[in-house]
């Protein structure tokens, strides 16, 4: 649905996007990480045809949008972090000004749309007097009026509070579930990510560090939690006994492959060790990102494998380039 | 089709601000200001001057068509300026700046279809002006004073023109026609100021600059043989309507300068937006 090929950004002399090489597959939820200024929003703007790449090829829907941004973004809706609006007209008649600009919208297409967001009955209103969440519904029903296949979301929660955030998460799962929407979400919410997102990609100052499933993000090495009465002890004789491949932070293990649970307890007990807990380590995505940022920020090339990281998977691009 | 749906919503954002009618309101207050000045001071005495100067009677001048038209040529050329300038410049740097640019160029809309019903919704707001312009004055010019002939002198372009009430009004009507060239020029130099990356105020500003430097060039009197360089002399053009006689190849010539600045400021316009990065 989308496919970026070694695409660059330049400002100046800054350096914006680092050929990137980016693969947004029709049906998913494709989350796009990184911190401010990482090149989210620029991507975004160049998938959008709003920034024009310095180098490499955008293509949205199968047409490059340098070439035929029109036909790219026929089926295509998007949201961004603030929505701006025509603050003294309507909201319908900011849905109607803003859905001209790519066919003409019938009246009871407004009104389905209207009502899909919950806007109904406020719809006649100044935006001026809507509050941060209706904005946030709005936008998204002007992102809905094309009848979209692809929804672009650039921070769609920024400034939103809990109960909004939610609620627009919601919304966001049920137009992929209902309407099997694909959709490429932007956000440093990783909480919003995890609980959304299908696919992820991680970008720093530019270039593209990660890229994979939500499932190889948290792929990582088998760490089992273990709460005993010494947990020295515990790591010496699980060691003696050739179950053992690491241990760090006190309480955590690694254990060799089939290497059960039950005969690390049953082990233990039998050498007279009380064992409290023992639970295996669902990593969060947080720990994957941070642990990918720390190891990116000590120097390590996106594609150099870098130390092992206490939770998250390696990088899967070599060199910024897409793995063949 | 859909143009005409596009143009008419773009006329929607521009006449749904409320900045967009501060042009309509302070011409309102001028002319009914200027009108009552006439009446209740004594500045129609030196009018009656030059008409008895010149062999005229004097009386039959004082009119609703004298009054509108003295009160025309500074009100053309220092507010309707500004006020097309105003919204000119605000055309698309306003969208810009409030972030309502990017939502629109997330649509499958190209810029220089986008830039080209800007431009029509400010063409179609310089002239709603200037009939506002010429409209106001003659009714605020009609409370104070009787319906009769006209008389317009301009003693730097030469002109010195009497008439009827009947020939007078067509050429009051005639002098606005033109007058719109005169807006819509100013108000494309603001626009096409607007397209470069910079906020509305500044396009404003840099359109007025470049007119009022064109105008003290204009008015230096060793550049008088350069004076077909600057815009400014040509935006007079509305002035010969009310000359006896008009020099229409004089009109033609300011014309002919005033649509190459037009498809010059369009074009830059275009040019520069077609090339930007829209970011927030």
């Amino acid at each position: 649905m989308i496919e970026l090929r070694h695409v660059t950004k330049r400002f100046g002399a800054r350096l914006a996007v680092d050929d990137l090489t980016l693969r947004v597959p029709a049906g998913e939820v494709f989350g796009l990480l990184g911190h401010n200024g990482a090149g989210k929003s620029t991507a975004i703007g160049m998938m959008l045809g709003q920034v024009w790449p310095t180098a490499g090829e955008v293509r949205v829907c199968g047409c490059e949008v340098a070439a035929d941004r029109q036909r790219a973004l026929e089926r295509v809706g998007a949201i961004f972090e603030t929505p701006a609006f025509y603050d003294y007209l309507s909201g319908r008649r900011n849905l109607e000004l803003l859905s001209h600009y790519t066919a003409r919208t019938t009246p009871q297409r407004i009104r389905e749309v209207i009502d899909w967001v919950g806007l109904t009955g406020r719809e006649t209103g100044a935006v001026r007097t809507y509050s941060h969440g209706m904005r946030a519904r709005l936008a998204l029903a002007q992102a809905l009026l094309p009848q979209p296949d692809l929804l672009i979301l650039d921070e769609p929660g920024e400034g939103l509070d809990p109960e909004g955030i939610h609620e627009l998460r919601h919304m966001i799962l049920r137009l992929h579930r209902e309407l099997g929407l694909t959709i490429l979400l932007s956000s440093h919410l990783l909480n919003e990510v995890e609980q959304m997102c299908t696919r992820i990609a991680v970008l720093r100052e530019g270039r593209k560090v990660f890229e994979g499933t939500l499932a190889e993000a948290k792929q990582t090495q088998d760490w089992v939690r273990m709460r005993v009465g010494d947990f020295g002890k515990a790591v010496k004789l699980l060691r003696a006994a050739g179950w053992l491949t690491d241990e760090r932070d006190g309480q955590f293990v690694t254990l060799k492959d089939g290497v059960g649970t039950d005969q690390i307890v049953r082990h233990l007990v039998g050498q007279g060790m009380a064992v409290y807990e023992i639970a295996r380590e669902e990593p969060t995505l947080e720990d994957f990102y941070l642990a990918l940022m720390e190891r990116s920020s000590r120097g390590g090339r996106p594609g150099d494998p870098g130390p092992p990281l206490a939770t998250g998977a390696p990088s899967r691009e070599t060199g910024g380039k897409e793995p063949a | 089709m859909i143009f005409w749906l596009q143009l008419r919503d773009e006329l929607w954002k521009l006449f749904g601000k409320k900045r967009t009618y501060i042009g309509f309101v302070m011409f309102l207050l001028a002319q009914n200001l200027v009108s009552v000045l006439f009446r209740f001071t004594h500045a129609s005495r030196p009018v009656a001057r030059v008409l008895e100067g010149n062999g005229y009677l004097a009386q039959p001048f004082l009119s609703t068509l004298t009054i509108a038209s003295i009160m025309l040529v500074p009100l053309a050329g220092l507010l309707l300026p500004l006020y097309v300038a105003l919204v000119g410049g605000d055309l698309v740097a306003k969208e810009a700046e409030d972030g309502t640019l990017r939502m629109i160029l997330s649509r499958p809309v190209t810029r220089l279809r986008l830039l080209l019903l800007k431009w029509l919704a400010g063409a179609v707001f310089s002239a709603l002006l200037v009939g506002a312009l010429g409209a106001f004055g003659l009714l605020f010019a009609r409370v104070w004073f009787p319906w009769s002939n006209l008389f317009f002198w301009n003693p730097e372009l030469g002109i010195f023109g009497v008439f009827d009430p009947g020939a007078g009004l067509r050429h009051y009507l005639a002098a606005h026609a033109l007058l719109v060239t005169e807006a819509v020029s100013v108000m494309g130099l603001g626009f096409m100021l607007s397209c470069f990356n910079v906020k509305p105020a500044a396009a404003t500003i840099l359109a007025l600059s470049f007119l009022f430097v064109n105008l003290v060039l204009q008015h230096i009197p060793y550049f008088q043989d350069y004076q077909n360089w600057f815009l400014t002399y040509h935006l007079n053009l509305w002035q010969f309507m009310f000359a006896p006689v008009v020099p229409w190849w004089k009109v033609g010539e300011s014309f002919s300068v005033l649509f190459g600045f037009n498809l010059t400021f369009l074009v830059v316009g275009c040019t520069v937006f077609q090339v930007r990065d829209i970011k927030t």
